[in-house]
């Protein structure tokens, strides 16, 4: 059985110490949650985008590591970024996909390919340093300390259901460009 | 008439701009990370292919090639986050290609966004609203509907807009924008 988004998240704030985060679409109301304190800013309003903005996060801050929580209908609206990342090589970048093969948001509707589509294979032709698909939360979290210390950029599939909230039925949260501006304030303080 | 620019005097115009930038930081207490002035993020523009081609021997200046304007969009905002100047250098056509981006980044963000924008295919001798070319004619008024201001390079002396209109994408907080008006040499 394809392990919860809400798990997996879970999973990685415990594990994340320091991390900067760019959740989006399912994972941006659960990560609210999760990570309330926070050094995070969401794609909010540009599908797609999650992946370049943790590029640019990740190549102005050598020194912080950078996860995208990334989905899959998502990255496929800009699936040129694998690429744009793989030439750029971040170092610190680590690009969660949580594929649960539909666009949950706006109803279900199956993404192209379906769950067929094999973003791993996609991430190693493009480049990245790695690529790897996990099914179940007790190996992400096995994994997940090796996975945040590992040379980037790398991408990890997350096999998942759907998430319990989606942004259309928790519309709570921060506006993007108020997000923005915390980030900042806190990053060139640091 | 409109005239072509140089290339070095554009790149020579960018570090300037970067370095007043730079120095801008400092001064709110960010510390260099990096070596070099600042970022070029391009999505090739045929009509900046000179500059492009000399900033690939330029150190100071650190290119990233994106595979789209979305991206290119979006890797600013992380940039601007993260303290470091950066300038979008695209072509018309990316400009259209990447509304919705320069809407939720660059405006509702509020990502103060600095575009070098290629006008491919604009006559010499017509202003670019007479233009036959629609990807000549939509530019200025598509930028003037999103409400980003915005000037023409027309000639060696206009580079001058560089750092004013950086300047004013940093003052307003929002997108800022110059046309390359011909071929740049």
């Amino acid at each position: 059985m394809a392990m919860k988004p809400e798990e997996a998240l879970r999973a990685i704030a415990a594990a994340r110490g320091d991390a900067l985060c760019v959740p989006t679409m399912t994972t941006a109301p659960a990560w609210r949650t999760l990570a309330p304190d926070d050094q995070s800013v969401g794609c909010v309003g540009f599908m797609g985008g999650a992946s370049s903005l943790g590029l640019g996060l990740a190549l102005a801050r050598p020194d912080r590591r950078v996860l995208v929580f990334d989905g899959d209908g998502s990255l496929l609206m800009q699936l040129g970024s694998l690429a744009t990342v793989a030439g750029a090589a971040p170092r610190n970048l680590v690009h969660f996909l949580f594929k649960n093969g539909v666009y949950h948001t706006s109803g279900a509707q199956e993404i192209p390919g379906g769950g067929g589509v094999d973003f791993v294979q996609m991430a190693k032709g493009a480049g990245y340093r790695a690529a790897y698909a996990i099914t179940d939360v007790a190996e992400l979290q096995r994994r997940l300390p090796s996975l945040l210390r590992e040379e980037g950029p790398i991408l990890v599939e997350l096999h998942t259901g759907l998430a319990d909230k989606t942004p259309m039925t928790d519309r709570g949260g921060v506006p993007f460009a108020e997000q923005v501006e915390r980030l900042r304030g806190r990053l060139i303080a640091s | 008439m409109p005239e072509s620019i140089p290339a070095p005097l554009i790149i020579d115009t960018l570090k300037d701009t970067f370095r007043e930038a730079r120095a801008s930081l400092a001064a709110e207490g960010v510390r260099p990370r990096h070596d070099h002035l600042g970022w070029i993020l391009s999505v090739p523009d045929t009509h900046q292919k000179s500059v492009l081609a000399a900033l690939d021997k330029e150190r100071t200046l650190r290119v990233l090639t994106c595979s789209t304007e979305d991206e290119a969009n979006a890797i600013a905002a992380g940039l601007w986050m993260g303290g470091e100047p950066f300038a979008l250098m695209i072509q018309h056509a990316g400009l259209y290609a990447s509304v919705n981006t320069l809407r939720g980044v660059a405006m509702d963000g509020r990502v103060p966004i600095f575009y070098m924008i290629g006008l491919l295919q604009r006559e010499k001798d017509k202003e670019p609203r007479e233009s036959r070319h629609s990807m000549v004619r939509y530019c200025e008024p598509l930028l003037d509907l999103f409400g980003v201001p915005h000037a023409r390079l027309e000639g060696p002396d206009d580079v001058r807009f560089i750092p004013e209109y950086y300047r004013l994408a940093q003052k307003r907080r929002g997108p800022a924008a110059v046309l390359v008006g011909l071929e740049t040499a």
